[in-house]
């Protein structure tokens, strides 16, 4: 990016307050984790935390932390962070503030082909080939790239309105949600449970195995996303200023879809489909940095963590010692959220 | 804007790191869990057994274990005379195998989907795992304790008793719990035979209008066949798919023809209204009886099946 034409960034009155905020994000992250790891069906005090980060635990506490609790954690930061910034490039490249991935049906196209690939892939066969739960992401981004497609495909009649965009994706949605309950009531009822409590978002079977699955996914794809941040800026000028500003819309247009479409395809195959964070982040982050994506995304970012990993810790201590599945829990903080921004929406 | 950047990065590599040094400091003690110090003195002359499970792992079975967490399993290991460290339920401990409290009464609950720390919180020193599960999820039980997923299918009781025995060492009681229970189902044969002989039965599950039939190899379905010897109606054979309990319409059951008819049902439906119920010839002539859904109808194992055939018993005897 050629930055000698901007005035420098620490000068910028703007730019020092968001980076404040993103650090006071970031510190309230790290005080919800450390209230994450005390809390569960087994009781931890701050003081046996602090004598099992230090060394000197007991076994089994130093198992509780790092072996069950922490990687937990470390997904619901790793989801969070992918799940919200797909919602914000997504809302971003259609300029439509309801295009989460969660509703629109990339989560469901993701969840139909995950669950399509596992279920063909241990059909016939006793043992699963040991790469199935790699190749995961992949089966989860083909079926996001296919919703995608599928949803702008339908949605155009001469460009895309944000409101067609949204009843088309909720078709979408329901379509593939019916196509995965065809090919889940093939399922063993095991499997079918299995796939039933995956879906509607869990992480409580996390582990260190799961969180290196995921992170090569967040590791490529957020930065590529904090890359493009300016061309998404550029777009939200509208199609003609931003062709005059020299950006070639279509092709950028592509680039971004995907690196959304993957960051929530790999959050979907590790957490399974939680809906409306991709909704509710961008849009605090909108409200407290402004539209600016270079600014809008880190705290989105950030905001999609805490929104998980806050959700994942009252999913396991409301009725501890069971477990609800943390999307249940976004949703009912999002379905409200949702139901007010569609009727505040301009036209 | 570039400082962010890195700062998110550093931030996720930093975790990420965490992530992998941990899991290489932390196993070892995770392994200490099994108490190898003790294990070795009494294992001298033999040493460890290994056995390969249903997943194909090679798990090492500790000696003696003292609790045994099997979920869902603990018909069998109570007809082995072993009490579970916690037993199988749902709606947070709400509901249990009831027709095996008599046994299990003092054994705290676990939720069926044995949440981790629900299962480090019992301790247990061996788990055993009746449904193939995720390796991902028997690599962290195993952190917990050497975790068994069985080889046998769940629907095959003979099968899965014996397997449970081999893998507690105790291959002569799990055989020995078979053959008593094979002589018990020789009475109820001999009985049916008497009073029943040739005549077809079905058990059905009602919940409030709507109609199960067991499977005619699974469940009390292989005790009402293939153990007390009643015949299968025509429509049972047709209907036997891939589920324990297969639907059933009032139309087909009304096809069955069927002479006894062990209902599992907790009340009374508007179906038993219908001309088509009133015509069953099992209705006709006084031959329904009814259980309720928390007996041993639903259930596989040594000790459900026996009850199962008590309940033939005294059906028949009325």
């Amino acid at each position: 990016m050629d930055r000698s034409n901007q005035p420098s960034p620490y000068k910028d009155k703007a730019f020092k307050r968001s980076a404040w905020l993103f650090l006071f994000l970031i510190c309230l992250l790290g005080v919800l984790v450390m209230v994450s790891l005390a809390s569960g069906y087994l009781a931890l005090t701050p003081a046996d935390i602090w004598r099992t980060v230090t060394g000197e635990g007991t076994a089994a506490h130093e198992l509780l932390l790092y072996q069950f609790r922490l990687p937990r954690i470390v997904l619901a930061v790793l989801v969070g962070t992918g799940m919200a910034t797909a919602g914000a490039i997504f809302q971003g490249v259609t300029q439509n503030g309801l295009a989460d991935p969660g509703i629109i049906g990339i989560h469901s196209g993701s969840g139909f082909f995950a669950v399509l690939y596992l279920y063909l892939l241990t059909l016939n066969q006793d043992q699963p080939p040991v790469w199935v739960n790699t190749g995961l992401p992949f089966a989860a981004f083909i079926g996001g790239i296919s919703a995608a497609v599928l949803i702008y495909v339908l949605a155009w009649k001469e460009g895309v309105t944000p409101i067609r965009l949204v009843l088309v994706g909720i078709g979408v949605n329901a379509g593939f949600s019916a196509a995965l309950l065809l090919v889940q009531l093939r399922m063993s009822e095991s499997d079918f449970n299995r796939a039933l409590i995956w879906l509607s978002g869990s992480i409580w079977n996390a582990s260190w195995a799961a969180v290196l699955r995921l992170l090569p996914w967040i590791l490529i794809f957020i930065p590529s996303a904090l890359y493009k941040a300016r061309v998404l800026s550029v777009m939200q000028l509208g199609e003609e200023m931003a062709v005059g500003l020299g950006t070639a819309i279509e092709k950028e247009r592509i680039k971004l879809l995907t690196i959304g479409v993957a960051l929530s395809a790999a959050s979907v195959s590790a957490a399974g489909g939680i809906a409306f964070v991709g909704l509710i982040a961008p849009h605090l982050a909108r409200r407290l940095v402004g539209g600016k994506f270079q600014r809008l995304i880190p705290v989105c970012a950030v905001i999609g963590a805490i929104l998980i990993v806050l959700s994942d810790t009252l999913a396991r201590t409301i009725l501890a010692p069971t477990e609800i599945p943390v999307g249940l829990i976004v949703s009912v903080i999002g379905a409200p959220y949702f139901i007010y921004l569609l009727i505040t929406i301009k036209e | 804007m570039k400082k962010i950047v890195l700062g998110t990065l550093s931030l996720t590599l930093l975790l990420a790191a965490c992530g992998n040094n941990e899991e290489d400091t932390e196993l070892d003690p995770a392994d200490g869990t099994v108490e190898d110090e003790d294990a070795e003195e009494v294992q001298e002359s033999e040493g460890p057994r290994i056995l390969t499970d249903g997943l194909g792992n090679e798990v090492e079975i500790p000696e003696d274990p003292e609790a045994v967490l099997a979920s869902y399993l603990e018909d069998y290991l109570t007809a082995l005379d072993i009490t579970p460290v916690a037993q199988w339920s749902i709606n947070d401990g709400e509901g249990v195998q009831t027709y095996l409290q008599d046994d299990l009464a003092d054994v705290q609950t676990i939720p069926y989907d044995l949440p981790y720390e629900s299962v480090m919180s019992v301790e247990p020193d061996l788990i055993l795992i009746r449904d193939q599960i995720e390796q991902d999820m028997v690599d962290q039980y195993n952190l917990i304790a050497p975790t068994y997923v069985l080889n046998a299918s769940p629907t095959s009781w003979r099968e899965t008793m014996s397997e449970i025995g081999r893998v507690l060492d105790r291959e002569d009681e799990a055989a020995s719990v078979i053959e008593t229970y094979d002589a018990r189902a020789e009475e109820t044969a001999s009985l049916v035979q008497e009073t029943a002989q040739g005549e077809s039965a079905a058990a059905i599950w009602m919940i409030d209008t709507s109609l199960f039939v067991v499977h005619p190899e699974r469940s009390s379905g292989s005790v009402l066949y293939g153990d007390a010897g009643f015949e299968i109606p025509e429509v049972v054979d047709q209907l036997s798919d891939d589920a324990d309990w297969a639907a059933v319409s009032l139309e087909e059951l009304a096809d069955m023809d069927v002479d006894h008819l062990f209902l599992i049902s907790d009340g009374d439906s508007e179906l038993m209204e219908d001309r088509l119920w009133q015509n069953i010839p099992a209705v006709e002539n006084d031959n329904v009886y009814t259980f309720d859904s928390q007996s041993a109808w639903l259930y596989y194992g040594p000790i459900a099946n026996e009850q199962v055939l008590d309940h033939i018993d005294s059906s028949l005897q009325q």
